[in-house]
């Protein structure tokens, strides 16, 4: 077990979280618990009036009938609304509570380390707040309550049928332990086949996300078949495991409906024989019908909602583990804020692995001078991104530590401190709203012509105003109506809008063209001018832009200089950009 | 719901022999009434113990019969639901990964996974547990009428007397529940393309603190979605107690009909009692029916949504008696292509040709076209005017599969699916050996990440290549690129995050490996493009200038401006920051 991957809850924590979430709804719940309580009561009353009238008016006319029926007509023209309320407010509970863990969910998500992203497919995230989320909704939207409603339905049952001849009672209950024990195995049987299935259906989102996001490379290899191939398999997986369902539930269910035909059974013989012998009126043998003929849906559904709180307990276990059991990156303890003006960022003994892997930065040491432009460069897979990343703190350092001005990056409120560091990821990430929209994502209240300062700075103004619709134009998701080069200049503007005092650009212009990538790098001096940068690149062209570069290899800092000195030393540096600098 | 029929083909008799199997059932529930009816006055009131011990015996056979059937039931109609339930899964998945790109770009993700995953699973769930309940009650529903009106005409008309309004109150409801049903469905679809984008760029949510604002529009989603799951549920609510209503107010007229009947004589008590039964069997099914009916709502609604993926024409396709490809040799000819993504073309008559065994390089600023000038190579969109051909054939007149088997690309920006680094290379060429594997990666450097990496070529890969720096992602799908041996490769800036010591080595290796092979190299880096034999330089959708590098340098052009950055410019930089 990790901290970003949690183990389920168990039963009994899962249900006290879950009827904790039922108490925010208590009056709800309570409500409708009363009409049930109501509901069962009219549908008792119902049959022993019928049997009223039957013995009384019908059988022997010693009253009107009338009466007895205006008074049946009365009564269900009430339970309607009973049951409505009954109906509606469960139901309204279990939407309520869908919701609220879908927001609970979605608030975590948010808030999530990216180890957390690292190691869940997104397939599987999503899957958890929608499809995972039914079985609680129907637990609690309706499985609890009417639940609660059969008990109760057998138990007025039970209580009226005792009074009206306690043997013949008796005899009906001839189906009761089977009934039991049928329900009670099919739940036992049922539940860990259909939290199967909910894993295979999790598998299936899996597989589909993965082909519909990878559609380009699937296509262009023509490996079509392939991926349908699996998608097929994982299909054919939830097939059989909701065959295998259907086959416990073939094996139970009939006879859930069919067994109370032993009570209706053992009424007719012994109850007929009463009849017969003068003990039981014709009317209370109707009773006795009646009344189980009413019970035998809530038996059915009693092993329904067994089964369904089974897979709703799993479900929750599940979700509640991710929300209590996954820590969100911690605030500090005693919050420190950022000194004003220009920050240095200090990088002091930093150690850095990824969840249990070795080490990608060994005991480093860097130190960026307050307004200072910095070029990061290394082979690819030396640890430039994962260096990066630690000023934003998307990780922590496993051992050493960040500072910006001086304050230890840990000690300062996330938000202050993601307010300060703009961030360019090495894959560009747009969001499908408009372009202006995607420009002012860090700070939404920036004044428009900031913004158009900030794209001249980034190039964005070579193409932005001729897009369909200019800057209003909607940007597709993963920005795909952009080009590689033009996402990444949307995402530098964007970091430049922020006006945050350091800059972390990570290979910001490798898909950008050599001309732009110049023109670019003259404009961004001014515009960084005063900010504390951190660029890594790949890209000779880029490093200009530096007033030092240093040499990342294998996770250790091997060289330092101005970029026109390494050139000369023939060190590291000269070697990492090879015929760049014999063309330089 | 009449495409689902297609995938009943061959198994029409096992649906045939369900029909019956459900009206066994049927006649088994009401059956067992009748029966009642024959112990009451045959037997109670006729003091005929003998008589009621016989029917008692009877109607136990009848319900352990039933049980059986029902049972048959159960099990046979789940096995034709995920028989189709499976097959509309796999074509809407085929059909999907035929759709050309221009769907998926705009479409959201999270929109078309929520088709292949919740609406198929809505469709799933009526079939396999709905069905069940449909059948039996759609067949109970006529079989109690019949039994109540064989019971009693008198009583049985009387008692239909209340389904007029019941059915008029079913198609109220049928009505109100669709159009919500649906609305429903796009409500969740939203909610879901809302996680699934957050959770997709959470790196740049969480980098600009942008958590409130995403929080916020989830909110407003999340509160629309359930305020519809709640006016469903309210029709829901509206409906069942109505009907429950209805069959107690029958009962009632039943009851008061049947008091006088008996009182003339013409009725017996037990076909009164009876009568009262079968009403509830009357009842129960338009309940149930209705209950399965919310199922069924959704998963019509869900068919809408799936149908609309299905009714998409996939824009790229086969055309009929298109030929496979033999073996190409390698002769690419773009001529005068125009292509518009929208309305404005993004190329303008682009025209070129590259031998059999060529390398050419296309630079130019970004945004100007040359990724485009990839796909149409791919065959991703179709050029709008001219044509793309591969030895003298027109891409529109091939077969796709024949033609993409023979090609490589690595695009700008590689996807990896989950599995390890060595299934990922093995992509394009499922059957190539471990020893092929190893030696694409080796001659790429593939190799020397792995030694760096837990479990060596077989380390794991997660979805979309996360945990791997983006220059080891490239490697990786160059070594793809290599193993599957094209006639034809495209290189879209695919060493872009890649030091240049290790493009140098890729260099060598692609030299090596692809010797005779036609290539498009796209980059940026001077020292990339160099290899080429000749160069295009493309500028807003336009070949502007070609030739080989030393010709383009002397030209007074666009390529000269591109490579002024490196030459000369650079020292005096230096020079000056120095
Ligand atoms: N999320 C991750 N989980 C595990 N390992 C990772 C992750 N991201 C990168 N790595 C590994 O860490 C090393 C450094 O990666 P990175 O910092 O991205 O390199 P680069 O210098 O190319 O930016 C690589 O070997 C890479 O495989
Ligand atoms: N899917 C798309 N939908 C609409 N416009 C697009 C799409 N993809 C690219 N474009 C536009 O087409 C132009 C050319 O893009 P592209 O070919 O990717 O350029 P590059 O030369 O950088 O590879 C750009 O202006 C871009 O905005
Ligand atoms: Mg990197
Ligand atoms: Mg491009």
């Amino acid at each position: 077990m990790s901290f970003v991957d949690p183990s389920d809850l168990g039963l009994l924590p899962t249900f006290r979280r879950l009827l904790r979430l039922w108490r925010d709804q208590w009056r709800l719940g309570v409500f409708g618990l009363a009409c049930s309580l109501a509901y069962t009561l009219i549908s008792t009353a119902i049959p022993v009036l019928i049997q009223q009238a039957i013995d009384r008016s019908i059988v022997h006319h010693a009253q009107p009938l009338w009466p007895y029926l205006a008074i049946i007509a009365g009564l269900a023209a009430l339970r309607a609304v009973v049951n409505f309320n009954r109906r509606y407010a469960t139901a309204r509970i279990g939407v309520r509570i869908e919701a609220r863990m879908r927001e609970l969910l979605y608030q975590a998500y948010l808030r999530y380390p990216r180890g957390f992203y690292d190691r869940h497919p997104t397939g599987q995230v999503l899957s958890r707040a929608t499809n995972d989320l039914y079985p609680i909704r129907y637990f609690i939207g309706w499985g609890f309550v009417q639940g609660m409603q059969s008990l109760m339905m057998i138990t007025a049952a039970a209580v009226v049928l005792t009074v009206v001849d306690a043997r013949l009672a008796l005899y009906t209950a001839v189906a009761m332990p089977p009934i039991t024990v049928l329900a009670l195995r099919f739940a036992r049987r049922v539940a860990p086949i259909s939290r199967q299935v909910q894993e295979r259906k999790g598998d299936v989102t899996e597989a589909a996300d993965e082909a519909v996001v990878g559609i380009e490379m699937v296509q262009t290899f023509g490996r079509e078949d392939d991926v349908r191939g699996r998608f097929g398999e994982k299909a054919e997986g939830v097939r059989s495991t909701v065959l295998r369902q259907a086959g416990v539930e073939s094996r139970h269910l009939p006879g859930l409906y069919y067994l109370p035909a032993l009570s209706i059974a053992a009424v007719l013989f012994f109850g007929g024989r009463q009849v017969i012998g003068g003990h039981l009126s014709i009317g209370q043998f109707v009773l006795f019908e009646t009344l189980l003929l009413q019970l035998v849906w809530p038996l059915e559904a009693l092993g329904w909602i067994t089964n369904l709180a089974q897979r709703a307990l799993a479900s929750a276990g599940r979700s509640f583990a991710w929300l209590e059991g996954i820590e969100a990156l911690p605030e500090p303890a005693r919050p420190r804020r950022l000194p004003a003006g220009r920050l240095d960022v200090r990088f002091e003994r930093v150690s850095f692995a990824y969840g249990g892997e070795a080490d990608v930065l060994h005991d480093l040491d860097l130190t960026i001078e307050p307004g200072e432009i910095v070029a990061v460069c290394g082979p690819t897979g030396a640890g430039k991104t994962s260096l990066l990343n630690l000023l934003p703190r998307f990780y922590d350092p496993t051992a050493g530590r960040v500072r910006l001005g001086g304050v230890d990056a840990r000690d300062v409120p996330i938000a202050e401190l993601r307010a300060s560091v703009a961030l360019v990821t090495q894959r560009p990430v747009l969001f499908s709203v408009p372009l202006r929209e995607n420009l002012t994502a860090g700070r939404e209240e920036a004044d428009w012509d900031e913004v158009l300062a900030a794209c001249r700075a980034a190039g964005v103004d070579s193409f932005g105003p001729s897009l369909p619709e200019g800057y209003e134009t909607l940007i597709g998701e993963r920005g795909v109506n952009l080009s590689g080069g033009q996402r990444q200049r949307v995402a530098l503007a964007r970091a430049l809008v922020t006006g945050a005092r350091v800059v972390v650009l990570d290979d910001p212009l490798s898909a950008v063209d050599t001309f732009t990538e110049r023109q670019l790098v003259a404009r961004l001096r001014p515009a960084l001018a005063g900010r504390t940068v951190l660029v890594a690149t790949q890209r000779l062209s880029t490093v200009w832009i530096a007033d030092r570069a240093v040499v990342l290899l294998d996770g250790r800092i091997v060289e330092s200089g101005r970029p026109a000195e390494l050139v000369r030393a023939g060190g590291p540096f000269a070697t990492l950009f090879g015929d760049e600098v014999v063309a330089a | 719901m009449r495409r689902l029929g297609r995938y009943l083909e061959g198994r029409k008799l096992t649906a045939a022999l369900m029909v019956l199997v459900g009206a066994g059932n049927a006649a088994a529930q009401t059956g067992g009434w009748l029966l009642v009816r024959n112990a009451i006055d045959k037997g109670i009131t006729a003091d005929n113990e003998h008589h009621l011990t016989i029917v008692v015996a009877i109607y136990l056979g009848v319900a352990a019969a039933g049980w059986f059937l029902q049972a048959m039931l159960i099990r046979g109609l789940a096995t034709i639901g995920q028989a189709i339930v499976i097959g509309l899964r796999r074509d809407l998945f085929d059909h999907l990964t035929g759709l050309s790109l221009r769907y998926f770009s705009q479409q959201k993700a999270g929109w078309i996974i929520a088709r292949l995953t919740s609406d198929v699973d809505a469709v799933s769930d009526v079939l396999s547990q709905g069905m069940p309940t449909l059948v039996s009650n759609v067949m109970l529903l006529p079989a109690a009428v019949t039994a109540l009106l064989i019971a009693d005409w008198r009583l049985g008309i009387v008692s239909l007397a209340v389904l007029p309004p019941a059915l008029a109150l079913s198609r109220w409801f049928q009505r109100v529940s669709h159009a919500a049903n649906v609305e429903q469905r796009n409500r969740i679809a939203a909610v879901t393309a809302q996680i699934a984008e957050s959770v997709a760029g959470m790196a740049v949510v969480q980098a600009f603190n942008r958590e409130r604002r995403f929080q916020a529009e989830f909110d407003a989603l999340n509160e629309a979605n359930r305020a519809q799951s709640t006016y469903v549920q309210k029709i829901f609510s509206v409906f069942f107690p109505s009907i429950e209503f209805l069959g107690v107010l029958a009962m009632v007229a039943v009851l008061y009909v049947g008091s006088h009947l008996y009182a003339q004589d013409t009725l017996t008590i037990g076909t009164l009692i009876t009568a009262i039964y079968l009403l509830q069997l009357v009842f129960q099914p338009l309940q149930e029916l209705s209950d399965v009916y919310g199922q069924l709502q959704s998963a019509g609604a869900a068919m809408v949504k799936i149908a609309s993926i299905l009714d998409e024409e996939p824009e790229i396709r086969d055309r009929p008696g298109a030929k496979p490809l033999p073996r190409l040799s390698g002769d690419l000819d773009i001529d005068s292509v125009v292509f518009a993504y929208g309305k404005d073309p993004v190329l303008h008559g682009v025209s070129f040709r590259v031998p059999p065994g060529g390398c050419f390089a296309l630079v130019g600023e970004s945004g100007h076209g040359k990724s485009t000038l990839a796909r149409l190579i791919g065959r991703h969109y179709d050029p709008d005017e001219g044509a793309v051909r591969v030895d003298h054939h027109d891409l529109r007149d091939v077969q796709l599969r024949s033609y993409r088997r023979q090609l490589g690309v690595v695009l700008q920006d590689p996807f990896l699916f989950s599995g390890t680094i060595a299934s990922n290379i093995r992509f394009a060429k499922p059957d190539a050996t471990d020893e092929e594997v190893q030696a694409a990666a080796a001659a790429v450097g593939v190799d020397r990440v792995a030694a760096r990496l837990s479990g060596g070529l077989e380390h794991e890969v997660r979805e979309g290549g996360a945990g791997l720096s983006s220059g080891e992602r490239q490697l990786i799908s160059i070594a793809r690129a290599l193993l599957a041996d094209p006639r034809i490769l495209v290189l879209d800036e695919a060493t872009s995050n890649i030091d240049r010591p290790t493009e140098v080595l890729i260099e060598r290796a692609l030299d090596r490996l692809l010797a005779g092979r036609t290539s498009i190299i796209i980059a940026h880096r001077l020292s990339t493009v160099r290899r080429a034999e000749k160069i295009l330089v493309v500028e807003h959708g336009r070949i502007v200038q070609r030739g080989a590098e030393r010709d383009l340098l002397s030209e007074d052009g666009v390529f000269r401006r591109l490579a002024h950055t490196l030459e000369g410019g650079d020292e005096t930089e230096f020079a000056a920051a120095g």
